[in-house]
């Protein structure tokens, strides 16, 4: 007999860190925001920040933009294909979890 | 070895209520001045077309005129409320709307100028313009 395994087992374990869960969801229906905009949506220091972005764009999860305006850097954030793919997956898991009916 | 953490049903509730919550705020704080812009450019360009096409002489360097003026204004705005938050003004979604609303204006421009005094055409052309800008906005909206 095979044993049905408990969803919480196909979470996203690059998404099971807070952070990194708030980073994806506050990108979810922008698509694209800046470093700073993302700060203040997760309401965490810059260098926090830059930690957790670094892992998601070494997962593919994120592409990270840089441009000039006059002499200020900006950095802008986007949610990719895969991240978005991920991000889905690991909602899907969470309401099947919870007990949606819509999972 | 058992490694993955256990979660309730009401935990993954909960991550999905903050998950909803963050991603609306981000959007709603970031995108209104957006709506707003492709929105007006799209209702004034369209409108700004259409009373070129029913004038002739000084009414439709006035139309022209005035169309240019407003886009002007509207840039401005633009510019200056997006200020710390232009990073979605260089996305591919951003680029999509202006360049759909630009392809769309440049015909209406076309048909004023090569057609002028066919009101039916300019009609269409002018509504293309408006009805670009407003499914561009509304899909912003709703996304």
């Amino acid at each position: 007999m095979t044993a049905v395994q408990h969803p919480r087992h196909r979470l996203d374990e690059l998404l099971q860190n807070p952070v990194r869960f708030s980073i994806v969801a506050a990108l979810d229906r922008a698509g694209t925001l800046g470093f700073g905009e993302v700060r203040d949506a997760v309401e965490i220091t810059d260098s926090a920040l830059s930690k957790q972005v670094a892992a998601l764009e070494a997962a593919g999860y994120l592409a990270v933009g840089k441009s000039f305006v006059g002499k200020t850097p900006r950095t802008s954030l986007t949610l990719t294909r895969h991240g978005r793919a991920g991000w889905r997956a690991h909602l899907a898991t969470l309401r099947e979890i919870a007990g949606d009916p819509s999972a | 070895m058992e490694t993955t953490p256990t979660m309730t049903s009401s935990e993954a509730r909960q991550l999905l209520d903050h998950a909803d919550r963050l991603s609306r705020s981000a959007h709603n704080a970031t995108r209104w001045p957006y709506i707003a812009f492709i929105l007006a450019l799209g209702v004034a360009t369209s409108m700004g077309t259409f009373a070129m096409a029913l004038t002739t002489g000084d009414g439709f360097g006035l139309a022209y005129l005035g169309t240019l003026v407003v886009m002007f204004a509207l840039l401005i705005f633009f510019m200056v409320s997006i200020r710390g938050r232009s990073a979605f003004s260089r996305s591919r979604r951003w680029t999509g709307y202006i360049a759909s609303w630009f392809v769309t204006y440049a015909a209406a421009l076309a048909v004023v100028i090569w057609a002028h005094g066919s009101l039916l055409l300019a009609g269409l052309a002018s509504g293309l313009v408006l009805v670009v800008a407003l499914v561009s906005a509304a899909r912003e909206a709703r996304s």
